[in-house]
Protein backbone atom coordinates (compact mmCIF):
# COMPACT_ATOMS: atom_id res chain seq x y z
CA UNK A 1 0.00 0.00 0.00
CA UNK A 2 1.11 3.53 -0.70
CA UNK A 3 1.21 5.59 2.50
CA UNK A 4 1.10 9.33 1.91
CA UNK A 5 1.18 11.78 4.79
CA UNK A 6 -0.98 13.75 4.81
CA UNK A 7 -3.28 11.74 2.50
CA UNK A 8 -3.45 14.67 0.10
CA UNK A 9 -2.03 14.86 -3.43
CA UNK A 10 -1.79 17.57 -6.05
CA UNK A 11 -3.50 16.16 -9.15
CA UNK A 12 -2.08 15.63 -12.61
CA UNK A 13 -2.29 18.70 -14.84
CA UNK A 14 -2.83 21.70 -12.59
CA UNK A 15 0.37 20.72 -10.75
CA UNK A 16 2.49 20.63 -13.91
CA UNK A 17 5.83 18.92 -13.39
CA UNK A 18 5.92 20.13 -9.81
CA UNK A 19 5.96 23.87 -10.55
CA UNK A 20 2.97 24.33 -8.31
CA UNK A 21 5.07 23.39 -5.26
CA UNK A 22 6.47 26.92 -5.48
CA UNK A 23 3.13 28.05 -4.06
CA UNK A 24 2.51 25.55 -1.25
CA UNK A 25 4.53 24.43 1.70
CA UNK A 26 5.40 20.80 0.83
CA UNK A 27 4.98 19.68 4.40
CA UNK A 28 1.22 19.97 3.96
CA UNK A 29 1.15 17.82 0.82
CA UNK A 30 1.57 14.02 0.87
CA UNK A 31 2.46 13.64 -2.79
CA UNK A 32 2.39 15.02 -6.29
CA UNK A 33 1.02 13.47 -9.48
CA UNK A 34 2.90 14.93 -12.43
CA UNK A 35 1.39 16.05 -15.74
CA UNK A 36 0.59 13.18 -18.11
CA UNK A 37 3.48 12.23 -20.39
CA UNK A 38 2.97 10.48 -23.74
CA UNK A 39 5.32 8.60 -26.06
CA UNK A 40 5.77 11.52 -28.45
CA UNK A 41 5.87 15.20 -27.50
CA UNK A 42 2.50 16.93 -27.82
CA UNK A 43 2.15 20.63 -28.43
CA UNK A 44 -1.43 20.70 -27.19
CA UNK A 45 -4.47 22.58 -28.51
CA UNK A 46 -4.64 26.18 -29.73
CA UNK A 47 -5.90 28.72 -27.20
CA UNK A 48 -8.29 29.36 -25.58
CA UNK A 49 -7.41 26.28 -23.56
CA UNK A 50 -9.30 27.04 -20.41
CA UNK A 51 -12.22 29.03 -19.02
CA UNK A 52 -14.10 29.25 -15.77
CA UNK A 53 -17.84 29.33 -15.14
CA UNK A 54 -19.63 29.92 -11.86
CA UNK A 55 -19.21 26.37 -10.58
CA UNK A 56 -16.74 24.75 -12.91
CA UNK A 57 -13.50 25.05 -14.77
CA UNK A 58 -13.28 23.74 -18.31
CA UNK A 59 -10.01 22.88 -20.03
CA UNK A 60 -8.84 21.64 -23.38
CA UNK A 61 -5.08 21.72 -22.87
CA UNK A 62 -4.68 18.68 -25.13
CA UNK A 63 -1.98 16.97 -23.05
CA UNK A 64 0.84 19.33 -23.93
CA UNK A 65 3.97 17.51 -22.79
CA UNK A 66 7.60 17.01 -23.89
CA UNK A 67 7.27 13.24 -24.52
CA UNK A 68 8.65 10.39 -22.44
CA UNK A 69 12.25 10.67 -23.66
CA UNK A 70 12.61 14.35 -22.77
CA UNK A 71 10.77 13.71 -19.51
CA UNK A 72 13.23 10.99 -18.51
CA UNK A 73 16.17 13.27 -19.26
CA UNK A 74 14.87 15.87 -16.81
CA UNK A 75 12.86 14.16 -14.10
CA UNK A 76 11.88 16.85 -11.60
CA UNK A 77 13.61 16.38 -8.24
CA UNK A 78 10.85 17.09 -5.75
CA UNK A 79 11.05 16.93 -1.99
CA UNK A 80 7.88 14.85 -1.59
CA UNK A 81 6.66 11.47 -2.95
CA UNK A 82 6.07 11.72 -6.68
CA UNK A 83 3.73 9.74 -8.90
CA UNK A 84 4.29 9.84 -12.66
CA UNK A 85 1.33 9.99 -15.06
CA UNK A 86 1.48 8.20 -18.40
CA UNK A 87 -0.83 8.33 -21.39
CA UNK A 88 -0.95 7.35 -25.02
CA UNK A 89 -2.75 7.71 -28.32
CA UNK A 90 -3.15 3.97 -28.87
CA UNK A 91 -2.74 0.61 -27.13
CA UNK A 92 0.72 0.27 -28.65
CA UNK A 93 1.75 3.68 -27.36
CA UNK A 94 0.67 2.82 -23.81
CA UNK A 95 2.86 -0.28 -23.99
CA UNK A 96 5.82 1.49 -25.52
CA UNK A 97 5.69 4.34 -23.02
CA UNK A 98 5.58 1.75 -20.21
CA UNK A 99 8.67 -0.05 -21.53
CA UNK A 100 10.60 3.20 -21.70
CA UNK A 101 9.36 4.29 -18.28
CA UNK A 102 10.56 1.01 -16.75
CA UNK A 103 14.17 2.17 -16.56
CA UNK A 104 13.21 5.07 -14.24
CA UNK A 105 10.23 3.51 -12.46
CA UNK A 106 12.10 3.21 -9.17
CA UNK A 107 12.40 6.96 -8.92
CA UNK A 108 8.64 7.24 -8.39
CA UNK A 109 6.42 5.89 -5.66
CA UNK A 110 3.87 4.87 -8.26
CA UNK A 111 2.54 5.57 -11.71
CA UNK A 112 -0.93 6.71 -12.64
CA UNK A 113 -2.18 5.81 -16.12
CA UNK A 114 -4.44 8.38 -17.67
CA UNK A 115 -7.23 6.36 -19.32
CA UNK A 116 -9.63 9.25 -19.34
CA UNK A 117 -8.36 12.42 -21.00
CA UNK A 118 -11.27 13.92 -22.96
CA UNK A 119 -9.03 16.33 -24.87
CA UNK A 120 -7.11 14.15 -27.29
CA UNK A 121 -8.47 12.62 -30.48
CA UNK A 122 -7.23 9.08 -29.98
CA UNK A 123 -6.39 7.25 -26.80
CA UNK A 124 -7.55 9.12 -23.73
CA UNK A 125 -11.18 8.41 -22.99
CA UNK A 126 -11.81 6.08 -25.90
CA UNK A 127 -9.20 3.60 -24.70
CA UNK A 128 -11.61 2.11 -22.13
CA UNK A 129 -14.51 1.63 -24.54
CA UNK A 130 -13.45 -1.79 -25.73
CA UNK A 131 -13.26 -3.32 -22.28
CA UNK A 132 -11.70 -6.60 -23.45
CA UNK A 133 -8.83 -4.86 -25.19
CA UNK A 134 -8.44 -2.48 -22.26
CA UNK A 135 -8.24 -5.42 -19.88
CA UNK A 136 -5.50 -6.99 -22.02
CA UNK A 137 -3.68 -3.67 -21.98
CA UNK A 138 -3.77 -3.51 -18.18
CA UNK A 139 -2.45 -7.07 -17.99
CA UNK A 140 0.37 -6.32 -20.39
CA UNK A 141 1.37 -3.18 -18.53
CA UNK A 142 1.40 -5.20 -15.30
CA UNK A 143 3.78 -7.67 -16.99
CA UNK A 144 6.09 -4.86 -18.13
CA UNK A 145 6.10 -3.23 -14.67
CA UNK A 146 5.68 -6.18 -12.29
CA UNK A 147 6.74 -4.34 -9.13
CA UNK A 148 5.43 -0.84 -9.72
CA UNK A 149 2.50 0.64 -7.79
CA UNK A 150 0.04 0.95 -10.68
CA UNK A 151 -2.95 3.30 -10.51
CA UNK A 152 -5.58 3.59 -13.25
CA UNK A 153 -7.25 6.97 -13.61
CA UNK A 154 -10.74 6.57 -15.03
CA UNK A 155 -13.59 8.94 -15.66
CA UNK A 156 -17.31 8.35 -15.76
CA UNK A 157 -17.53 8.15 -19.54
CA UNK A 158 -16.83 5.19 -21.81
CA UNK A 159 -17.50 2.58 -19.14
CA UNK A 160 -19.22 2.43 -15.74
CA UNK A 161 -16.77 3.03 -12.91
CA UNK A 162 -17.86 -0.21 -11.23
CA UNK A 163 -16.92 -2.17 -14.33
CA UNK A 164 -13.66 -0.26 -14.73
CA UNK A 165 -12.77 -0.94 -11.10
CA UNK A 166 -13.36 -4.67 -11.54
CA UNK A 167 -11.04 -4.75 -14.53
CA UNK A 168 -8.39 -2.78 -12.63
CA UNK A 169 -8.53 -5.15 -9.67
CA UNK A 170 -8.66 -8.31 -11.81
CA UNK A 171 -5.57 -7.15 -13.68
CA UNK A 172 -3.56 -6.98 -10.49
CA UNK A 173 -3.30 -3.20 -10.39
CA UNK A 174 -2.92 -1.48 -7.02
CA UNK A 175 -5.16 1.52 -7.21
CA UNK A 176 -7.66 3.67 -9.02
CA UNK A 177 -8.12 7.43 -9.32
CA UNK A 178 -11.76 8.52 -9.51
CA UNK A 179 -12.64 10.57 -11.55
CA UNK A 180 -11.19 12.56 -14.42
CA UNK A 181 -12.85 15.58 -16.01
CA UNK A 182 -16.19 15.07 -17.76
CA UNK A 183 -16.78 16.35 -21.31
CA UNK A 184 -18.45 19.73 -21.24
CA UNK A 185 -19.22 22.76 -23.38
CA UNK A 186 -18.79 26.35 -22.30
CA UNK A 187 -19.56 29.58 -24.15
CA UNK A 188 -16.93 32.27 -23.68
CA UNK A 189 -18.12 35.56 -25.18
CA UNK A 190 -20.04 33.66 -27.83
CA UNK A 191 -17.24 31.21 -28.61
CA UNK A 192 -17.65 27.54 -27.82
CA UNK A 193 -15.05 25.80 -25.71
CA UNK A 194 -15.30 22.01 -25.77
CA UNK A 195 -13.29 20.56 -22.94
CA UNK A 196 -13.12 18.60 -19.74
CA UNK A 197 -15.12 19.91 -16.84
CA UNK A 198 -13.64 20.03 -13.33
CA UNK A 199 -14.19 21.97 -10.12
CA UNK A 200 -17.16 22.13 -7.71
CA UNK A 201 -19.71 20.70 -10.19
CA UNK A 202 -17.67 17.51 -10.40
CA UNK A 203 -17.70 16.82 -6.67
CA UNK A 204 -21.00 14.91 -6.28
CA UNK A 205 -20.12 12.80 -9.31
CA UNK A 206 -16.69 11.94 -7.91
CA UNK A 207 -18.12 11.27 -4.45
CA UNK A 208 -20.61 8.80 -5.89
CA UNK A 209 -17.90 7.06 -7.92
CA UNK A 210 -15.65 6.63 -4.86
CA UNK A 211 -18.63 5.46 -2.81
CA UNK A 212 -19.65 2.78 -5.33
CA UNK A 213 -16.15 1.45 -5.89
CA UNK A 214 -15.33 1.34 -2.18
CA UNK A 215 -18.47 -0.73 -1.57
CA UNK A 216 -17.18 -3.31 -4.03
CA UNK A 217 -13.53 -3.35 -2.96
CA UNK A 218 -12.76 -2.68 0.71
CA UNK A 219 -8.98 -2.89 0.11
CA UNK A 220 -8.47 -1.11 -3.21
CA UNK A 221 -6.32 2.03 -3.02
CA UNK A 222 -8.50 4.96 -4.14
CA UNK A 223 -7.40 8.50 -4.96
CA UNK A 224 -10.34 10.92 -5.09
CA UNK A 225 -10.32 13.57 -7.81
CA UNK A 226 -13.11 16.06 -8.37
CA UNK A 227 -14.03 19.38 -6.87
CA UNK A 228 -12.11 19.40 -3.60
CA UNK A 229 -12.03 23.03 -2.41
CA UNK A 230 -12.23 22.75 1.38
CA UNK A 231 -11.57 20.67 4.48
CA UNK A 232 -15.23 19.66 4.37
CA UNK A 233 -14.91 18.38 0.80
CA UNK A 234 -11.82 16.37 1.76
CA UNK A 235 -13.60 14.90 4.78
CA UNK A 236 -16.55 13.81 2.64
CA UNK A 237 -14.26 11.96 0.25
CA UNK A 238 -12.54 10.21 3.15
CA UNK A 239 -15.96 9.34 4.60
CA UNK A 240 -17.01 7.54 1.43
CA UNK A 241 -13.77 5.60 1.42
CA UNK A 242 -11.01 7.47 -0.43
CA UNK A 243 -7.49 6.67 0.80
CA UNK A 244 -6.10 9.89 -0.57
CA UNK A 245 -7.77 13.14 -1.57
CA UNK A 246 -6.58 15.05 -4.65
CA UNK A 247 -6.78 18.75 -5.40
CA UNK A 248 -6.70 20.00 -8.97
CA UNK A 249 -8.66 23.05 -10.06
CA UNK A 250 -8.65 24.47 -6.53
CA UNK A 251 -4.98 25.22 -7.12
CA UNK A 252 -6.09 27.95 -9.51
CA UNK A 253 -8.21 29.56 -6.81
CA UNK A 254 -5.96 29.64 -3.80
CA UNK A 255 -2.88 27.70 -2.71
CA UNK A 256 -3.84 28.30 0.90
CA UNK A 257 -6.75 25.87 0.43
CA UNK A 258 -4.21 23.11 -0.07
CA UNK A 259 -2.26 24.04 3.05
CA UNK A 260 -5.43 24.27 5.10
CA UNK A 261 -6.63 20.81 4.01
CA UNK A 262 -3.14 19.37 4.48
CA UNK A 263 -2.80 20.82 7.97
CA UNK A 264 -6.16 19.40 8.95
CA UNK A 265 -5.41 15.95 7.53
CA UNK A 266 -2.02 15.87 9.28
CA UNK A 267 -3.76 16.53 12.57
CA UNK A 268 -6.49 13.93 12.20
CA UNK A 269 -4.78 11.33 10.03
CA UNK A 270 -1.03 11.85 10.53
CA UNK B 1 7.61 35.35 -6.21
CA UNK B 2 5.56 35.69 -3.07
CA UNK B 3 2.02 35.20 -1.84
CA UNK B 4 0.51 38.44 -0.64
CA UNK B 5 -2.62 40.24 0.42
CA UNK B 6 -2.94 43.81 -0.85
CA UNK B 7 -5.15 46.56 0.53
CA UNK B 8 -7.00 48.76 -1.91
CA UNK B 9 -6.53 52.47 -1.36
CA UNK B 10 -8.86 53.66 -4.10
CA UNK B 11 -10.20 53.05 -7.62
CA UNK B 12 -10.09 55.71 -10.31
CA UNK B 13 -12.17 55.50 -13.45
CA UNK B 14 -10.17 56.25 -16.60
CA UNK B 15 -12.58 55.49 -19.41
CA UNK B 16 -15.90 53.81 -20.06
CA UNK B 17 -14.96 50.41 -18.69
CA UNK B 18 -11.45 50.72 -17.26
CA UNK B 19 -10.36 51.56 -13.75
CA UNK B 20 -7.08 52.00 -11.95
CA UNK B 21 -6.77 50.37 -8.55
CA UNK B 22 -4.22 51.83 -6.18
CA UNK B 23 -2.82 49.76 -3.32
CA UNK B 24 -1.42 50.74 0.05
CA UNK B 25 1.46 48.25 -0.06
CA UNK B 26 4.48 47.98 -2.37
CA UNK B 27 5.85 45.02 -4.31
CA UNK B 28 9.28 44.76 -5.88
CA UNK B 29 8.86 44.14 -9.61
CA UNK B 30 10.31 44.82 -13.04
CA UNK B 31 8.36 46.70 -15.74
CA UNK B 32 6.38 44.14 -17.73
CA UNK B 33 5.81 41.71 -14.85
CA UNK B 34 2.34 40.75 -13.61
CA UNK B 35 0.50 39.25 -10.64
CA UNK B 36 -2.34 36.73 -10.33
CA UNK B 37 -5.18 38.09 -8.22
CA UNK B 38 -8.00 36.20 -6.55
CA UNK B 39 -11.63 37.20 -7.04
CA UNK B 40 -14.87 35.35 -6.26
CA UNK B 41 -14.32 33.49 -9.56
CA UNK B 42 -12.77 30.01 -9.53
CA UNK B 43 -9.54 31.03 -11.23
CA UNK B 44 -7.15 33.88 -10.38
CA UNK B 45 -6.65 36.45 -13.10
CA UNK B 46 -3.45 38.13 -14.35
CA UNK B 47 -2.85 41.89 -13.99
CA UNK B 48 0.24 43.74 -15.18
CA UNK B 49 1.94 45.68 -12.39
CA UNK B 50 2.55 49.38 -12.43
CA UNK B 51 2.24 52.65 -10.59
CA UNK B 52 -0.27 55.46 -10.27
CA UNK B 53 0.51 58.61 -8.33
CA UNK B 54 3.63 56.81 -7.05
CA UNK B 55 1.60 53.97 -5.55
CA UNK B 56 1.57 50.34 -6.58
CA UNK B 57 -1.34 50.05 -9.02
CA UNK B 58 -3.03 47.89 -11.63
CA UNK B 59 -5.48 48.74 -14.41
CA UNK B 60 -8.67 46.73 -14.57
CA UNK B 61 -11.04 46.53 -17.50
CA UNK B 62 -14.41 45.53 -16.08
CA UNK B 63 -15.53 42.49 -18.07
CA UNK B 64 -17.54 40.45 -15.59
CA UNK B 65 -18.23 39.45 -12.03
CA UNK B 66 -14.59 39.10 -10.93
CA UNK B 67 -13.31 42.40 -12.26
CA UNK B 68 -16.42 44.23 -11.01
CA UNK B 69 -15.78 42.82 -7.55
CA UNK B 70 -12.17 44.01 -7.69
CA UNK B 71 -13.14 47.53 -8.66
CA UNK B 72 -16.29 48.03 -6.62
CA UNK B 73 -16.58 45.64 -3.76
CA UNK B 74 -13.45 44.37 -2.09
CA UNK B 75 -10.83 46.12 0.02
CA UNK B 76 -8.41 43.19 0.38
CA UNK B 77 -7.02 41.22 -2.56
CA UNK B 78 -5.02 38.01 -2.29
CA UNK B 79 -2.57 37.03 -4.98
CA UNK B 80 0.83 35.76 -6.00
CA UNK B 81 3.66 37.32 -7.97
CA UNK B 82 5.45 39.15 -9.44
CA UNK B 83 5.45 36.76 -12.38
CA UNK B 84 6.85 36.61 -15.88
CA UNK B 85 9.89 38.45 -17.18
CA UNK B 86 10.68 42.11 -16.97
CA UNK B 87 11.43 44.04 -20.17
CA UNK B 88 14.51 46.19 -20.67
CA UNK B 89 15.99 47.42 -23.95
CA UNK B 90 18.66 49.99 -24.74
CA UNK B 91 17.97 53.01 -26.89
CA UNK B 92 14.90 55.14 -27.32
CA UNK B 93 11.63 53.25 -27.34
CA UNK B 94 7.91 53.85 -27.49
CA UNK B 95 5.07 52.15 -25.63
CA UNK B 96 1.91 51.80 -27.72
CA UNK B 97 -0.84 50.86 -25.33
CA UNK B 98 -4.52 50.73 -24.55
CA UNK B 99 -5.81 52.48 -21.39
CA UNK B 100 -5.61 49.17 -19.51
CA UNK B 101 -1.82 49.56 -19.60
CA UNK B 102 -1.45 53.08 -18.18
CA UNK B 103 -0.16 51.82 -14.85
CA UNK B 104 2.43 49.67 -16.64
CA UNK B 105 3.49 52.74 -18.62
CA UNK B 106 4.32 54.51 -15.36
CA UNK B 107 6.46 51.55 -14.28
CA UNK B 108 8.53 51.96 -17.46
CA UNK B 109 8.72 55.73 -17.16
CA UNK B 110 10.12 55.39 -13.66
CA UNK B 111 13.12 53.52 -15.05
CA UNK B 112 13.64 54.64 -18.66
CA UNK B 113 12.95 57.58 -20.90
CA UNK B 114 10.23 56.33 -23.27
CA UNK B 115 7.61 57.91 -25.45
CA UNK B 116 4.02 56.79 -25.02
CA UNK B 117 1.06 56.54 -27.35
CA UNK B 118 -2.30 55.61 -25.89
CA UNK B 119 -5.04 54.33 -28.19
CA UNK B 120 -8.49 54.32 -26.63
CA UNK B 121 -11.87 53.42 -28.10
CA UNK B 122 -13.64 55.88 -25.79
CA UNK B 123 -12.47 59.22 -24.33
CA UNK B 124 -9.97 59.04 -21.46
CA UNK B 125 -11.36 60.69 -18.34
CA UNK B 126 -8.11 61.52 -16.54
CA UNK B 127 -5.48 64.08 -17.63
CA UNK B 128 -2.43 62.37 -19.20
CA UNK B 129 0.90 63.91 -20.08
CA UNK B 130 1.37 61.89 -23.27
CA UNK B 131 -0.24 61.33 -26.66
CA UNK B 132 -3.77 59.93 -26.57
CA UNK B 133 -5.75 59.08 -29.68
CA UNK B 134 -9.41 58.17 -29.53
CA UNK B 135 -11.00 55.91 -32.16
CA UNK B 136 -9.64 53.43 -34.72
CA UNK B 137 -9.09 55.85 -37.57
CA UNK B 138 -7.07 58.30 -35.52
CA UNK B 139 -5.00 55.46 -34.17
CA UNK B 140 -4.25 54.21 -37.68
CA UNK B 141 -3.18 57.69 -38.79
CA UNK B 142 -0.92 58.06 -35.83
CA UNK B 143 0.72 54.64 -36.23
CA UNK B 144 1.46 55.19 -39.91
CA UNK B 145 3.22 58.48 -39.20
CA UNK B 146 5.31 57.45 -36.20
CA UNK B 147 8.95 58.54 -36.19
CA UNK B 148 11.72 55.90 -35.97
CA UNK B 149 12.45 54.32 -32.60
CA UNK B 150 15.03 51.76 -31.47
CA UNK B 151 12.23 49.58 -30.14
CA UNK B 152 8.45 49.47 -29.93
CA UNK B 153 6.39 47.73 -27.25
CA UNK B 154 2.72 47.14 -27.98
CA UNK B 155 0.28 46.21 -25.24
CA UNK B 156 -3.41 46.26 -26.02
CA UNK B 157 -6.23 44.36 -27.67
CA UNK B 158 -5.66 41.72 -30.37
CA UNK B 159 -6.88 44.17 -33.00
CA UNK B 160 -4.42 46.82 -31.81
CA UNK B 161 -1.64 44.23 -32.00
CA UNK B 162 -2.59 43.38 -35.61
CA UNK B 163 -2.68 47.00 -36.74
CA UNK B 164 0.69 47.67 -35.14
CA UNK B 165 2.26 44.57 -36.66
CA UNK B 166 1.00 45.54 -40.13
CA UNK B 167 2.64 48.94 -39.84
CA UNK B 168 5.74 48.17 -37.82
CA UNK B 169 6.88 44.74 -39.03
CA UNK B 170 10.55 44.69 -39.91
CA UNK B 171 11.31 46.94 -36.95
CA UNK B 172 12.30 46.01 -33.43
CA UNK B 173 8.75 45.49 -32.22
CA UNK B 174 7.61 43.58 -29.14
CA UNK B 175 4.17 42.56 -27.91
CA UNK B 176 2.97 42.05 -24.37
CA UNK B 177 0.53 39.17 -24.80
CA UNK B 178 -2.63 38.41 -22.90
CA UNK B 179 -3.81 34.83 -22.64
CA UNK B 180 -6.14 33.09 -20.24
CA UNK B 181 -4.03 31.96 -17.29
CA UNK B 182 -4.72 29.29 -14.70
CA UNK B 183 -1.61 29.40 -12.56
CA UNK B 184 0.80 32.07 -13.79
CA UNK B 185 3.79 29.88 -12.88
CA UNK B 186 4.20 27.45 -15.77
CA UNK B 187 2.26 24.53 -14.29
CA UNK B 188 -1.11 24.29 -16.06
CA UNK B 189 -0.14 24.99 -19.71
CA UNK B 190 -3.27 27.04 -20.32
CA UNK B 191 -1.40 30.12 -21.59
CA UNK B 192 0.31 28.57 -24.61
CA UNK B 193 1.42 30.60 -27.59
CA UNK B 194 2.58 28.83 -30.75
CA UNK B 195 5.70 30.68 -31.86
CA UNK B 196 8.17 30.10 -34.69
CA UNK B 197 10.39 28.55 -32.01
CA UNK B 198 7.76 26.09 -30.77
CA UNK B 199 5.21 26.22 -27.96
CA UNK B 200 5.92 28.92 -25.40
CA UNK B 201 3.98 30.01 -22.34
CA UNK B 202 2.95 33.58 -21.77
CA UNK B 203 3.39 33.31 -18.00
CA UNK B 204 6.95 32.00 -17.93
CA UNK B 205 8.45 32.83 -21.36
CA UNK B 206 6.62 36.15 -21.67
CA UNK B 207 4.50 38.06 -21.24
CA UNK B 208 6.54 40.06 -23.77
CA UNK B 209 7.52 38.44 -27.09
CA UNK B 210 9.31 39.69 -30.20
CA UNK B 211 6.85 40.31 -33.03
CA UNK B 212 8.85 38.26 -35.53
CA UNK B 213 8.80 35.27 -33.19
CA UNK B 214 4.98 35.13 -33.22
CA UNK B 215 2.90 33.37 -35.88
CA UNK B 216 0.68 36.01 -37.51
CA UNK B 217 -2.19 34.64 -39.52
C1 LIG C 1 -5.91 22.42 -16.69
C2 LIG C 1 -6.08 20.97 -16.36
C3 LIG C 1 -5.20 20.02 -16.90
C4 LIG C 1 -5.35 18.68 -16.62
N1 LIG C 1 -4.46 17.79 -17.13
C5 LIG C 1 -4.53 16.48 -16.77
C6 LIG C 1 -3.56 15.54 -17.21
O1 LIG C 1 -2.60 15.87 -17.91
N2 LIG C 1 -3.69 14.25 -16.82
C7 LIG C 1 -4.72 13.83 -16.03
O2 LIG C 1 -4.77 12.63 -15.70
N3 LIG C 1 -5.67 14.69 -15.59
C8 LIG C 1 -5.58 16.00 -15.93
N4 LIG C 1 -6.53 16.89 -15.46
C9 LIG C 1 -7.60 16.40 -14.57
C10 LIG C 1 -7.25 16.61 -13.10
O3 LIG C 1 -6.12 15.87 -12.71
C11 LIG C 1 -8.42 16.23 -12.21
O4 LIG C 1 -8.64 14.84 -12.34
C12 LIG C 1 -9.71 16.96 -12.56
O5 LIG C 1 -9.44 18.29 -12.84
C13 LIG C 1 -10.75 16.87 -11.44
O6 LIG C 1 -10.30 17.39 -10.22
P1 LIG C 1 -10.57 18.91 -9.76
O7 LIG C 1 -12.05 19.14 -9.79
O8 LIG C 1 -9.97 18.99 -8.38
O9 LIG C 1 -9.86 19.76 -10.73
C14 LIG C 1 -6.41 18.25 -15.76
C15 LIG C 1 -7.29 19.19 -15.22
C16 LIG C 1 -7.15 20.54 -15.50
C17 LIG C 1 -8.12 21.52 -14.91
S1 LIG D 1 -0.82 30.14 -16.68
FE1 LIG D 1 -0.44 28.10 -16.10
S2 LIG D 1 1.20 27.64 -17.47
FE2 LIG D 1 0.90 29.72 -17.85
Amino acid sequence: MLELSPPLVLLSGPTGFGEYLKLVDPKYVGGVILKTVTLHPKKGNPTPRMADGDFYVINRIGLENPGIHAFIRQIPQLSIPTIASLGGDSFEEYLEVSRIFKEVSERFCGVEYNFSCPNVKEGGLSIVEDTNRWKNLLNEIRTILPNTFLIAKVGIEGVFVEKAAKIVVDSGWNGITLVNTVRGLHFERGHMILGGLSGPLLKPIALRAVYEVRKMYPDLFIIASGGVYSVKDAEEFLNVGANVVGVGSALFKNPEIVEEIGRYLLEVKG
Amino acid sequence: MEKFCLTKKKSIRINEDTWIIIFEEYLDFLPGQFVMLETPKLVRKPFVLGYWEDNLAISVQVKGKGTKWLVEETRKVKGHGPLGNGFKKDGKGILIVSPTCLTMVNAFRKKVNVDVLVGSKTPVLVPLEFDVVVGNEEFLNKISTLPEYDWYLVSGSKSMEKVCWNHLRGKNVYFSLEEYMGCGIGACKSCAVFTKNGVKHVCTDGPIFRGDELCWS
